[in-house]
């Protein structure tokens, strides 16, 4: 295989990577709009508390699997605190309201974390149990390996949660209509929180693998995919999870083939708002959303 | 000049699959009083905002004053004289009663662009917004803020900004619901006397007394076609009519 | 007044200006506008190029930069027409971005250096500091400040302010949202392109960094915590969130973290603002001052 298919292959896997990374985040931000229609920005800095839950719990246990759980865990309490304390009393107000608000939390979020953990980078040396796999040459590591696998795991479970489950039903059903659910005797605000400790949970997943991935921890990794998180939602029509996931797919892919490989010169962060644009003159509910 | 004020041809809007209005004709003629009537979901509503400008049908004609108007947007339409009330009312919540009128008023008042730029607050103007106020008995709430005002006297609102608007045809959208006894008298005698002021009304009520005592004719409608059209009389003895009100009965002797 | 408070109090004034501009977008016709600091950039860097490569001064080059900001706030206006509420929300957040990366990457923009050199500020012959130049924004705040009032009194902002409360009621009364929408859009970036130019002037250096999406959300703030729609309501947001760092200097670290909470806590306890219609200020201190009406 020549050196120049090696390299664009290996360029696909971690755009594909990459992708992956981005639908877990913004997965916990289509659900949360899909049920309370908020556009809740804090929600990276929810997967920024994960990354050093994460990085800590495992420094003194040397347990990744208790890393994984006290983070999701904490993020999942994070999460609902959240809802509870700052969303749900301003439901009532224009939207830019909460959205102000989620934007204070976040800023909150951060600098609590600049204080306590310091604004240095910290690495995050661990090893996924998954195995280093080499395909004719090409190389992947079990962090790779442990991404795809994860976020498919992370898929496959909120389809069945969705499609399979009573639980999953009254979230479909609030994110419709929250009154008409409350009318069929759904619990709405018990179905948000849910949603929240969910979506929360996931990020701090998504936390723990950015930093392993790329071996870094700091209090704005946060900052980048808040936006670009929002831009994806948009693209894959609001609340639309499926949707969500595709267009963060795709974009993890643009953005490392178009700039890391074809070196397109192009501000990469503002390719998610192009593309957002693109999509919305084209369809303005975006590719999968309903109007 | 026609006799005829609005013509409705082959109206047809489909959402989707569903064809909420589906050929409808009527006319209405200048200085009388057409009631739409039917059943729910029987299109009236939608009727009114494809007449209204809020729908673009899907195809037919609206002709309203010898002027083609399907497909403008509800301000081109306001402008030509058209005025109506909305089923679920929609004041302007942080602006008082009288300042709501007087952005009703801006459609005739302020025609072109370089008017737009003189204030809205004087004495004339606001003598011309109490006249209407007046005439729909608000006079008195003219400076509380609209969106502090119970249903009935948001209903008056809505009719009196529609005249402000409205000085050819008046499009009113279940003005009677929800009202008191005194007030649906008191209702009753304002569109007599709007009408008497030469202005043309169509109206959608659900209320059959008012409906009958109110119309010079009326047509029923019925899953997005037309049942029926005539006199009250002939309405009322019309046996298609009795048939699709049939289960209805609450409303065929609501009060 | 000591420099150090002159310099406090010119940003401020600075800020109060572009806000003002955003309180016709936001507070008065009530459409979303999360990318204002794109506006504010578009000023600055028109008057930076028109005053160091074509030579002209402040004056010459404001009606340039005003123009220049209508046309952009028409263009980028033009979405709020098509698209729903969180929709347009997300792509004025998306046009902070592509502003910002165009002053980054087009190189007629500086790039990563920016654009320096830009002269200051002459009036009468003799080029503006320190507190004079602080005067000449109060003079242009108290224009700004006016206008936006007139406005509140023509037929134009009362059909805006019909808009914001209920736009299919408008538009069934004669009102276009097309017309209005984009009126106040340009409207609203002029302003802020007034404000970019004598920030420009003032620090005689501008970047892309300056003008990043978190300056659009601090004057969305501002706007909020003053009150918005109302006349005042810019400026007492600007003075009191440009006045909090400095307050809380004395904290370090801090500081920022305070800010945040601050914010917090006005948005979620107070959401109106403080001039806004259900403000404790409102309620309890006016009618103190006025003899209690209402």
């Amino acid at each position: 295989m020549g050196a120049n298919m090696q390299l664009l292959i290996e360029q696909i896997l971690n755009g594909l990577a990459m992708g992956s990374i981005y639908a877990i985040i913004t997965l916990g931000l289509a659900l949360v709009y899909g049920v309370m229609r908020i556009l809740h920005v804090a929600h990276a800095s929810v997967y920024t508390v994960g990354a050093y839950a994460g990085v800590f719990i495992f420094q003194t246990t040397g347990s990744l699997a208790l890393a994984f759980l006290g983070s999701m865990l904490l993020c999942a309490i994070l999460g609902v605190l959240i809802e509870r304390l700052v969303y749900f009393p301003l439901l009532k107000h224009p939207p830019y309201v909460p959205l102000i608000a989620s934007i204070a939390v976040m800023l909150t979020i951060e600098e609590v974390l600049r204080l306590l953990a310091g604004p240095q980078i910290l690495t995050f040396t661990a090893k996924l149990p998954f195995p280093d796999v080499n395909l004719g040459g090409i190389h992947l590591s079990s962090t790779l390996i442990a991404i795809y696998v994860i976020t498919i795991a992370i898929l496959l479970f909120l389809w069945w949660l969705t499609t399979k489950t009573e639980i999953g039903l009254a979230m479909r059903a609030t994110s419709q209509d929250m009154a008409i659910a409350g009318a069929q005797g759904i619990n709405s605000h018990y179905i948000v929180s849910l949603t929240f400790v969910i979506g929360s949970a996931i990020a701090a997943i998504g936390g723990i693998l950015v930093g392993i991935y790329y071996n870094q921890v700091y209090p704005t990794m946060g900052a980048v995919p808040a936006y670009k998180t929002l831009a994806l939602i948009v693209v894959g029509g609001m609340g639309s999870v499926p949707g969500a996931v595709i267009a963060a797919l795709l974009l993890g892919l643009a953005e490392t083939l178009l700039i890391g490989y074809l070196n397109v010169p192009f501000p990469r962060d503002a390719l998610a708002f192009v593309a957002m644009i693109g999509v919305l003159v084209w369809r303005s509910e975006g590719l999968m959303g309903s109007k | 000049m026609s006799d005829l004020l609005l013509e409705v041809k082959n109206l047809a809007i489909h959402f989707g699959g569903l064809h909420a209005v589906d050929g409808v004709d009527f006319n209405i003629k200048r200085g009388e009083i057409l009631g739409l009537l039917g059943p729910n979901g029987a299109g009236k509503t939608v009727t009114f905002n494809l007449i209204s400008g809020v729908y673009k049908p899907t195809s037919g004609e609206i002709w309203f004053d010898g002027k083609r108007i399907d497909g403008l947007p509800p301000y081109a339409i306001a402008a030509l004289g058209l005025g109506r009330t909305f089923q679920i009312v929609k004041p302007f919540p942080t602006l008082s009663v009288l300042d709501n009128v007087l952005v009703a008023r801006g459609v005739t008042r302020y025609p072109n662009a370089a008017s737009l730029w003189t204030s809205w607050r004087s004495r004339k103007e606001a003598q011309a917004a109490m006249a209407l106020l007046e005439r729909v008995g608000l006079a008195d709430l003219a400076k509380r803020k609209a969106g502090l005002l119970p249903l009935g006297n948001l209903r008056r609102l809505e009719i009196a900004r529609a005249l402000a608007v409205g000085h050819k045809l008046l499009l009113l959208d279940e003005s009677f619901s929800g009202l008191r006894h005194e007030e649906i008298a008191k209702l009753e005698t304002l569109i007599r006397s709007i009408r008497a002021d030469g202005i043309t009304v169509l109206l959608i009520e659900h209320n059959m007394r008012v409906a009958m005592g109110l119309s010079d004719r009326i047509v029923v409608m019925e899953y997005g076609k037309k049942l029926a059209e005539g006199t009250p009389e002939e309405i009322q003895r019309d046996e298609r009519v009795i048939e699709a009100y049939l289960g209805r009965k609450g409303e065929a002797n609501a009060s | 007044m000591s420099g150090y408070v002159i310099t406090i109090l010119t940003q401020i004034v600075i800020q109060a200006i572009v806000v003002c501009g955003l309180n016709v977008i936001v507070g008065y016709a009530g459409q979303i506008s999360l990318g204002h600091a794109a506006f504010f950039g578009i000023g600055a860097y028109s008057a930076a190029l028109l005053t160091t490569q074509a030579g002209l001064s402040f004056w010459t080059a404001l009606p340039l930069v005003l123009l220049i900001c209508a046309v952009c706030g028409l263009l980028l206006g033009l979405p709020s027409l098509r698209l729903k509420e969180d929709f347009l929300a997300i792509t004025t957040i998306g046009i902070n971005f592509i502003v910002q990366a165009m002053f980054l990457y087009v190189p007629f923009f500086g790039g990563a250096l920016g654009i320096s050199g830009i002269p200051r500020i002459s009036m009468f012959g003799e080029p503006l500091r320190g507190a004079h130049f602080l005067y000449l924004c109060l003079a242009c705040l108290a224009v700004v400040a006016s206008l936006c009032w007139l406005f509140t009194r023509m037929f134009a902002g009362l059909a805006c302010f019909a808009l914001r409360e209920e736009e299919s009621a408008a538009s069934s009364m004669g009102i276009s949202p097309v017309r209005f929408k984009l009126l106040a859009f340009m409207l609203g970036t002029m302003i802020a392109g007034l404000g970019g130019s004598l920030y420009a002037h003032y620090m005689r250096f501008v970047s892309a960094d300056d003008f990043s999406f978190p300056l659009s959300i601090a004057f969305l703030a501002m706007l909020v915590v003053g009150g918005m729609g109302t006349l005042l309501g810019p400026i007492i947001g600007a003075l009191i969130l440009g006045a909090l760092p400095e307050v809380f200097r004395p904290l370090a670290d801090f500081r920022i973290l305070f800010y945040a909470l601050i914010l917090l806590l006005m948005i979620r306890f107070q959401p109106g603002g403080i001039l806004g219609e259900s403000s404790l200020i409102r309620k309890r201190l006016l009618p103190q001052f006025l003899g209690g009406q209402k």
